[in-house]
């Protein structure tokens, strides 16, 4: 390489690191707080904050969805009377970067820029129809109790996302493949394919399961092929097939149902 | 260039299969209701026909013939925790080996009854519920749900027994007695009923059961002064649909024993599941002992039903008949334990029977047409409370009263034997349960009822001989026991006990060992140190032909096959 091509090259990385620190400090970088997370909560909480052998579950616990950023971050930096420890000595910026990811566990908006009473800008009603409808969202997501299996329950969906971020969700899926939505298709050894959701693997075995609710228990010495493909179940053309203004129903209609009691089974409201 | 063509060939085909799945995902009608249809081959295991695909049907849960699926508490309606399976035996058990662990986040030692169908297994922990590949262990989905703080006593421990499926639904309780529809093919709530209120001391510890179309419940409480009933709900919608109280309001026959508003605190709750005869038609079903536990001061008489084996209607939950274990009980003599349905010979004559070891140290068999006692025999080692059974079946009380600086009583207020399971073999006709010799100073004081406090009035403490654990096996033809064997070991495994065709009889022991015997004659065949509490009972089932054993123990689930 070449005098030029070398210096060239080293603007690049420069750039790239600069770019990269700039990102981490402004976004509060998942990352970071997954890392942090699994290092300090884990242990007591559980890897996905639903629990662990020492301590409560924390991603669903209304309670704690409940408290502010700067309530969460206070019990974080001071510990409780209940046996939690403090933990300030890991600094305010990793007790920040827990605080977002937990957030994230209990399925919150990333960005955070859309706050918990974010507003409903669009018709509850007709978003319901079109949820039930012509969307067919309920063909695959529960949503309070009703709908499908094979995609995520969306009772609590809109709790703490904005309209924006909720549209967007809907017409861009899949920019945060959450793992266990993923769609693999495999190849048996007696020549099957089958194309599921991957709902667990490991070096020795994986569990699809079809959309008729089947899951499929396969041991990877009995497959030929197994292909990851970058995608779930969504399709990726809610922005041709609603209009605008469906989709800002659409996501009113999962706002208002968030902050909707459940129904009790079986008794008139 | 034929390596080309074929991965362009499956290229093509991934995308294609990508296409036609997103557009059924558009196309496809979910069914709400609960599948019904029937396994294409009726002589098969009932319940389904292909692995991986979750669907009870009443027909899967009437098996009695036991192999592959076990789907419900006890396996099947009969409670005998007998498995069919022939593949492991005395003469291979030698070389069972553990398959998988699965570790479940757990706040006090699990107690759950596993449940297979299809290959997939399902556990609970505390309000937790998990979907696991029953080959691997591995979660296929895990519905996860904040235990209740300010509960008391048993629920304040946060138990739970496991689920109970029909079709494609999963059904449990909570802690704090929510019964909960869950979808059994991602884990999503359907539904949520709270059915116990009106008193902050009910809470659930329990599986339900589910009979035809209704999913039973009953709740924990009966220590701290809630009053019992059995509730019924539609599987479909989680209406209620009957609800019978253990212990009578006034006007209704049985209530002399509770003046005034004692009946609303009378205890009589049913935490355990019952058993079911589909051709009698009659749920079997064990109450607890009566609240306050050691003042029966403020309850006189027989105190019913607690203590009580009730003989239900399943369709309305009226009561055909019923048996009284331990009338105006004193010492904590919950009468929950598996009633367990048994048709063979007594005295020579083929009948139909419960057989059941009961806490008040005394195994019973009784008539279940029409709940006449045929037969009791005293299996505590130590007991004095009782001098005898008369011939109704009634107990001839020996006058011993709880009282300010306390009295010694035998069996001790946990029992001689308690909740966990019992098994009949029809292979061996022996009746096999866990049995517990020990002796309590039992204390009593008339104390109030108050919402967020046990009702005991007052406490209890072990006395005399530490207590003795015993495995036993009761022969139904000789009426007398066939072998008893000590458990070595502190008393603190409360697991139970579950039998094969093979004659192979498993339980946890009291020393964190998973244990294998041979069920005529006693004798250990194979054991495996699981390395924690067991406190819950044994299951059995099948995936692809390959027999399993499970059991839960501490916070894991464990199992074990053949290599």
């Amino acid at each position: 390489m070449g005098l030029h091509r070398i210096g060239a090259f080293l603007v690049v990385c420069v750039i790239m690191i600069l770019a990269c620190t700039y990102a981490q400090a402004q976004n509060q970088s998942p990352l970071l707080g997954a890392r942090r997370f699994l290092q300090f909560c884990a242990g007591c909480h559980g890897t996905d904050g639903k629990g662990g052998d020492k301590a409560a579950s924390l991603a669903t616990s209304e309670s704690v969805r409940a408290r502010s950023d700067e309530d969460l971050f206070r019990i974080v930096h001071d510990g409780t009377t209940e046996g939690m420890p403090p933990f300030a000595q890991i600094g305010e910026t990793n007790i920040r970067a827990v605080v977002h990811f937990l957030r994230m566990l209990e399925g919150q908006s990333i960005s955070g820029s859309d706050t918990a009473q974010a507003p409903v800008k669009g018709d509850v009603g007709s978003g319901r129809s079109l949820y039930f409808g012509k969307a067919k969202c309920s063909t695959c997501h529960m949503m309070q109790g009703k709908g499908g299996f094979i995609a995520s329950d969306l009772t609590a969906y809109g709790r703490n996302r904005g309209n924006d971020a909720i549209k967007q969700a809907i017409t861009t899926p899949d920019s945060q493949l959450v793992p266990s939505s993923r769609v693999v298709t495999v190849r048996t050894r007696g020549g099957q394919s089958v194309t599921g959701v991957l709902r667990n693997e490991d070096n020795f075995s994986l569990d699809l399961q079809t959309e008729d609710g089947r899951y499929h228990l396969l041991q990877r010495s009995g497959l030929t092929d197994v292909h990851y493909t970058d995608r779930s179940l969504m399709p990726r053309d809610y922005g041709t097939l609603l209009s605008p203004e469906e989709l800002n129903d659409l996501a009113s209609f999962l706002i208002a149902e968030s902050r909707t009691p459940r129904a009790v089974a079986g008794q008139s409201q | 260039m034929k390596a080309q063509l074929r991965r362009q060939e499956f290229i093509s085909m991934v995308a294609g299969s990508l296409l036609l799945l997103t557009q059924a995902c558009h196309a496809y009608g979910q069914e709400e209701k609960i599948a019904q249809h029937e396994s294409s081959n009726p002589t098969a295991q009932a319940s389904t026909g292909v692995t991986g695909l979750i669907n009870v049907t009443p027909r899967g849960l009437l098996q009695k013939h036991m192999t592959d699926n076990w789907v419900s508490y006890n396996g099947n309606y009969t409670g005998a925790r007998y498995s069919a399976m022939t593949q492991i035996t005395p003469a291979n058990v030698g070389r069972l080996a553990a398959q998988w662990v699965f570790h479940a986040r757990a706040v006090s030692p699990l107690e759950v009854t596993p449940l297979v169908d299809s290959g997939i297994m399902f556990v609970t922990s505390a309000n937790d519920a998990y979907a696991l590949d029953a080959k691997t262990g591995k979660l296929l989905w895990h519905h996860a749900r904040a235990v209740t703080p300010g509960l008391v006593d048993d629920a304040g421990q946060h138990h739970n027994r496991g689920v109970a499926i029909l079709g494609t639904r999963a059904y449990m309780e909570t802690d704090n007695a929510h019964l909960l529809c869950l979808d059994a093919r991602s884990g999503g709530l359907i539904w949520d009923v709270p059915y116990a209120t009106g008193n902050k001391n009910y809470g659930a510890t329990s599986a339900p059961l589910i009979v035809k179309d209704k999913v039973l419940v009953g709740t924990a409480g009966g220590d701290d002064g809630v009053r019992g009933f059995l509730a019924a709900f539609d599987a479909e919608s989680g209406e209620e649909k009957w609800r019978f109280w253990t212990i009578p309001a006034p006007g209704e026959k049985g209530n002399e024993s509770w003046p005034g508003d004692t009946y609303l605190h009378g205890g009589g709750t049913a935490w355990m599941p019952g058993t079911y005869d589909p051709e009698l038609n009659t749920l079997y079903w064990g109450t607890g002992n009566p609240s306050p536990d050691y003042d029966g001061s403020v309850r006189p008489g027989d105190d019913l039903y607690t203590s009580c084996l009730l003989a239900l209607d399943p369709d309305n939950g009226t009561l055909k008949w019923y048996f009284q274990f331990s009338p105006h009980d004193l010492f904590d003599y919950d009468a929950v334990q598996t009633p367990v349905i048994v048709d063979a010979r007594f005295k020579g004559q083929p009948r139909k029977l419960i057989v059941t070891a009961n806490r008040n140290g005394f195994l019973y068999i009784l008539d279940r047409t029409d709940g006449k006692f045929l037969f009791a025999k005293q299996f505590a080692q130590r007991q004095n409370w009782a001098n005898g059974i008369d011939k109704n079946g009634r107990p001839i009380s020996a006058g011993l009263t709880p009282n300010q600086s306390g009295v010694q009583v035998c069996p001790a207020a946990g029992g001689a034997t308690n909740w966990y399971s019992p098994s009949y073999n029809p292979a061996t006709h022996m009746f096999y349960f866990r049995s517990l010799d020990a002796c309590a100073l039992i204390k009593s004081s008339t104390e109030p009822f108050e919402e967020g406090h046990t009702y005991y009035s007052t406490g209890t403490r072990g006395v005399g001989e530490p207590g003795k654990g015993f495995i036993n096996a009761f022969d139904l033809d000789t009426l007398d026991f066939a072998w008893r064997d000590l458990q070595y070991g502190m008393d603190k495994g409360w697991g139970g006990v579950m039998s094969t065709a093979t004659g192979l009889i498993a339980y946890g022991d009291d020393t964190q060992n998973f244990v294998i015997l041979d069920g005529r004659s006693g004798k250990p065949l194979w054991h495996f140190n699981v390395g924690q509490l067991i406190h819950a009972s044994p299951m059995s089932y099948a995936v692809d032909g390959k027999e399993f054993f499970a059991i839960a123990a501490g916070s894991d689930v464990f199992s074990f096959a053949l290599p």
